[in-house]
């Protein structure tokens, strides 16, 4: 299967000219969406990583504070709340995305009478907007009226979690809001990925007695990592940045409990107006991102070159 | 009309007839299906649970909407909730201006989207992979971090609070490339060259033969791109201050801001924003996921 | 071949820009600016920001006499969402947004704005006769500066259901103790044909407990002290545990709203400001709840002499940038002077600007309680500033609002709260 930095075999001359030309013909390719994306998204981006080593707050002179800023981070209790809040619901939203949106995949991907129906209903929740999830899942997690409680207590939970109005069961509904919401999205990805696998691979494998699980294990497993990785990459990103389904739910409480990193950086920056810090904490987000990124394509790589 | 699972037929035409025309004929195992059909119902009922709770509380009173124990279907049906909130707030102009925003974001990102990521995939150039790590790269970077350059950017241009500062700052995402280039990586570079080999340029094959095979992704990535304009808060909330520009979302937010204890007129308000979306998705689902599940089919 | 294929290239390629160029051209002609910069016929548009324009009447009251008064200005107000007021703003002003004149909701956003020269100087206005008089003008005092004016003055005091205090055959004082108002919540609270009524309903700010204790005890919240806080705790929590008030941890997760409470009866009493009073007003003229209240001043602590409550100004601010600095300061006067105290005065609104006239015009307001308890929280002895204003203050405030939540979800006792905030504030803030 595909390789994420493909390498293809060598052309043949005259080489100089064609060199010459991929250049042009590779930047006519790139360059209408390059103009926008450099214009909109890159130089920004630069100027905000200026931003980190100076004092800024948006109207007076910046003024140039080298390292300060990261200092302060070191030194700033709730950046490891933060830090560690986001750690929290990466470790549990990546898996269990993961796993629900390759089983809801594979669970529709075969031919069936009103398959069709079945794809809907499980993408329905992505396609829902966040503040209508947030308010329908609040009222779901209601400690004493919300039906999930009403279902635990019917089901013989005595003292069910207080989820959001609690510090412990905070981050665990909003995991599961999330992943209730994000599985469907992912499981398009892997739906178009199954669906690349040729057919003949499962016949032959069935011809030769391989069971369910072997070939899940040998073939589907096999044949989708291109698209596995690219779910993951993308669902580690997502993890990292969440932002607007915490505002929405719970706002980063009760307490600091479900305060995460990009949350504290809008805080700090436009709340209170410290563009310097808050580009800083964007920076060490960035950096943790790009580090876990970087890994998952060196393994990546290593395991398509076997 | 081929889909991505013939391409390796091109690429190897003398392959074994290993294919047999038309469906497939396999034996058909009825308690296996209705096996299928009981689990595929389950997880469907779970996933739904909260649009039947969404639909049912749109339908009620107020005041019956948090109740011990849950009432599931409302006692009587309130249909009246689904034409007083036209009075309420103006939906009209709220859906007017999201399906405006994502129809043309949605496009934008396709075409120059699609576009960049053939360049990236199958041209080759130095410097490439360096610019394509540049596009992940920015994936990475939290939205906040650049928020304020980007606003006071907008603000220079004085586009702030008119739609070009949306359509400008997501129609060109990086988002649309890497998921583009992942799927042109799939497609075999020996189909590439074999089409160069017959003269076409490098536009020809990303019309002729990208273009075709890449219709289950375009398909996706359109969709993707439009429901997320579709649902974006954030940005709207930050770039359009006029009241008559609002979206769907500003609109439901606020109405929810203002109203916190008229839940039964939430939940109205929260089924009206997923209608229209729901109602793109039905109409396209052809072309998104059944497009993409069906090509196995056309063998 | 190649030649068709060349041209059939460039026609694509030709209609994907045309595509583009019409997509952005139709948005080109959707997305009409609205920065207020349009003048038509030599009327000056002035552009205000405002927070949940149809629940806020004096919003409307004040533009509707302000524009009779001057027919050739143009108000238009610009809606934001009360919650995200403040994000909403800052993000507004730091990209250097020309909306004329800016809405101080609070003296915390105020101060904010004024350190970072977003605010147009007004002392002149302040200074002047009518200025002085304005009550809560002094919090907006920057190093003998003024950037905004204060048209609205609202304070603390006790709104309660008289249905229900008499059918529990008890009567409300004037001089309410704390103890006395946890005894009165208790005897109030009673579940009635499945509907449960609470003795009173804390709302979830912070300053529903923290603001009065540091009001009556004098105690500082920007200090790093905060024992003060600990009687004031101990009541709402033991109400909230015996089952008066409303758990705040539900509050919290279904955004319960204090209006909905009282006006549904779901509530006997209910701390909460001034500004509500135009609420219940406009709520029974149009039928939405006949719920039969009137106000008693904010319960005391044992051995206060006099009422002591806390209170904050909302204030109009010309933008530094904005394009029609007189017309907007022309605004800003106009709200904060008598025509601009009247017109929020017949609204319900308690004016900054204050003279026995206006009292006694607001009392005869249709559907103002009338009792002499009601006359009496009217006239509070001291009004402290809901919070003191500082350079730390946004700071503070954020990790009070954090302790709070974790005390009242009974995630920490009240020492261990209290330790923390003055922990996290000593450590985080004011080193």
């Amino acid at each position: 299967m595909a390789q994420v930095i493909t390498q293809p075999a060598p052309e043949t001359p005259p080489r100089k000219r064609r060199a010459w030309r991929g250049v042009l013909v590779g930047w006519s390719f790139i360059l209408p969406n390059f103009l926008g994306f450099a214009l909109f998204t890159l130089v920004p981006m630069l100027a905000a990583f200026a931003l980190a080593f100076v004092d800024w707050d948006s109207y007076r002179t910046p003024e140039w504070v080298g390292l300060d800023n990261f200092q302060r981070l070191l030194r700033d209790e709730t950046f490891f709340v933060a830090l560690r809040n986001t750690l929290y619901y990466a470790a549990g939203h990546i898996p269990l995305t993961l796993a629900a949106a390759l089983g809801l995949a594979l669970a529709l991907n075969r031919r069936l009478r009103g398959v069709g129906f079945f794809r809907t209903a499980a993408f329905f929740p992505y396609i829902t907007s966040l503040v209508a999830v947030a308010v329908v899942w609040n009222m779901l997690f209601n400690p004493t009226a919300g039906p999930v409680n009403q279902i635990l207590q019917a089901l013989g939970v005595d003292d069910p979690p207080r989820w959001a109005a609690s510090t412990d069961w905070a981050m665990p509904a909003v995991i599961i809001t999330s992943v209730w919401r994000d599985m469907g999205y992912y499981m398009v990805l892997f739906l178009a990925g199954l669906q690349a696998i040729p057919k003949e691979y499962h016949e032959a494998a069935r011809v030769d007695g391989a069971n369910a699980w072997h070939r899940f294990r040998r073939i589907t497993l096999p044949c989708l990592r291109p698209t596995t990785f690219f779910v993951v990459v993308m669902l580690t990103i997502q993890s990292f940045k969440v932002l607007d389904l915490i505002v929405v739910m719970t706002d980063g409480g009760p307490g600091r409990s479900t305060l995460v990193l990009a949350q504290l950086v809008y805080r700090e920056g436009i709340t209170e107006g410290r563009f310097g810090y808050s580009s800083a904490i964007a920076l060490v987000l960035f950096v943790i991102v790009l580090t876990v990124t970087v890994v998952q394509f060196r393994l990546n790589e290593r395991r398509s070159d076997r | 009309m081929t889909a991505l699972p013939d391409a390796p037929a091109v690429v190897a035409p003398p392959s074994p007839p290993g294919r047999p025309a038309g469906p497939r004929s396999r034996r058909p195992r009825p308690l296996r299906t209705a096996l299928a059909y009981a689990s595929l119902l389950a997880v469907a009922l779970l996933v739904l649970v909260p649009f039947g709770w969404m639909v049912s509380s749109s339908l009620k009173r107020d005041n019956q909407v948090l109740t011990v124990p849950i009432e599931w279907i409302p006692r009587e049906f309130r249909w009246s909730n689904f034409v007083e909130i036209w009075d309420r707030i103006p939906m009209l102009t709220y859906l007017g201006n999201s399906a405006f925003l994502s129809a043309a974001i949605t496009v934008l990102q396709v075409l120059t989207g699609s576009f960049a990521a053939y360049g990236f995939a199958k041209v080759r150039f130095p410097g490439r992979d360096a610019l394509f790590l540049a596009y992940i790269a920015t994936i990475a970077v939290p939205w906040q971090a650049y928020m304020v350059p980007q606003y006071i950017m907008m603000q220079r241009a004085e586009l702030t609070d008119t739609y070009w500062s949306i359509i400008l700052l997501q129609a060109f995402g990086a988002f649309g490339v890497f998921l583009m280039r992942q799927y042109y990586l799939s497609i075999p570079d020996d189909l590439c060259e074999a089409a160069r080999i017959d003269g076409l340029s490098e536009y020809g094959i990303y019309r002729r033969i990208m273009l075709p095979l890449s219709k289950p992704a375009l398909a996706s990535l359109a969709m993707l791109t439009f429901v997320n304009t579709w649902n974006d808060y954030m940005g709207p909330f930050i770039y359009l201050t006029s009241n008559d520009l609002w979206t769907v979302q500003l609109g439901l937010r606020s109405f929810v801001g203002q109203y916190d204890a008229e839940y039964a007129m939430i939940m109205t308000g929260a089924v009206l924003s997923v209608l229209p979306i729901l109602v793109v998705f039905l109409f396209g689902q052809r072309y998104f996921i059944r497009g993409i599940a069906t090509s196995g089919l056309k063998g | 071949m190649i030649a068709s294929k060349a041209g059939k290239r460039r026609r694509f390629v030709r209609c994907t820009g045309v595509a583009a160029a019409l997509a952005l051209a139709v948005t080109a002609c959707g997305g009409g600016g609205g920065s207020g910069e349009q003048a038509s016929g030599g009327k000056t548009t002035l552009t205000v920001t405002v927070w949940n324009l149809a629940k806020t009447p004096e919003f409307t009251a004040l533009f509707d006499a302000f524009q009779r008064a001057n027919p050739d200005i143009t108000i238009k107000p610009v809606d934001i969402l009360a919650d995200d007021y403040p994000e909403k703003v800052t993000t507004m002003l730091a990209g250097g947004d020309r909306t004329d004149v800016i809405t101080m909701k609070n003296v915390t956003d105020y101060s904010r704005y004024s350190s970072r020269g977003q605010l147009v100087d007004i002392t002149d206005l302040a200074t002047s006769a009518d200025g002085a008089k304005l009550a809560g003008l002094p919090a907006f005092n920057v190093q003998g500066k003024y950037y905004a004016l204060p048209y609205r003055q609202d304070f603390w005091l006790l709104y309660y259901n008289k249905k229900y205090f008499e059918q529990a055959g008890v009567k409300m004082t004037d001089h309410l103790t704390w103890d006395e108002y946890a005894k009165l919540a208790r005897t109030l609270t009673k579940e009635k044909g499945g509907k449960k009524v609470y003795g009173a309903y804390h709302h979830t700010w912070r300053s529903v407990v923290q603001a009065i204790a540091a009001a009556q005890t004098g105690g500082d919240q920007l200090g790093g002290d905060y024992s003060f806080f600990r009687d004031q705790y101990q009541l709402a929590l033991g109400l909230q545990k015996d089952g008066a008030t409303l758990d705040f941890g539900t509050a919290k997760a279904q955004k319960s709203d204090y209006k909905t409470m009282f006006e549904s009866g779901a509530t006997a009493m209910l701390p909460m400001g001034t500004w509500y009073i135009a609420g219940i007003l406009s709520a029974k003229e149009k039928g939405a709840t006949d719920v039969d209240w009137a106000l008693a001043p904010m319960p005391q602590r044992p051995g206060a002499t006099g009422a002591t409550t806390f209170g904050s100004p909302t204030a109009f601010a010309v933008n530094r940038r904005t394009e029609h600095a007189d017309a907007a300061k022309k605004f800003v006067r106009f709200a904060a002077g008598p025509a601009g105290a009247e017109a929020i005065g017949k609204v319900g609104v308690v004016p900054a600007l204050q003279s026995p006239e206006i009292t006694k015009a607001y009392f005869s307001l249709k559907g103002m309680p009338a009792d002499e308890i009601s006359k009496k929280a009217f006239q509070p002895g001291k009004v402290v500033l809901e919070m003191p204003v500082s350079e730390h203050t946004s700071d503070i405030d954020t990790i009070l609002n954090e302790e709070h939540e974790l005390i009242m979800v009974g995630d920490k006792s009240i020492d261990e709260g209290i330790g923390s905030m003055g922990d996290r504030v000593k450590s985080e803030v004011l080193d």
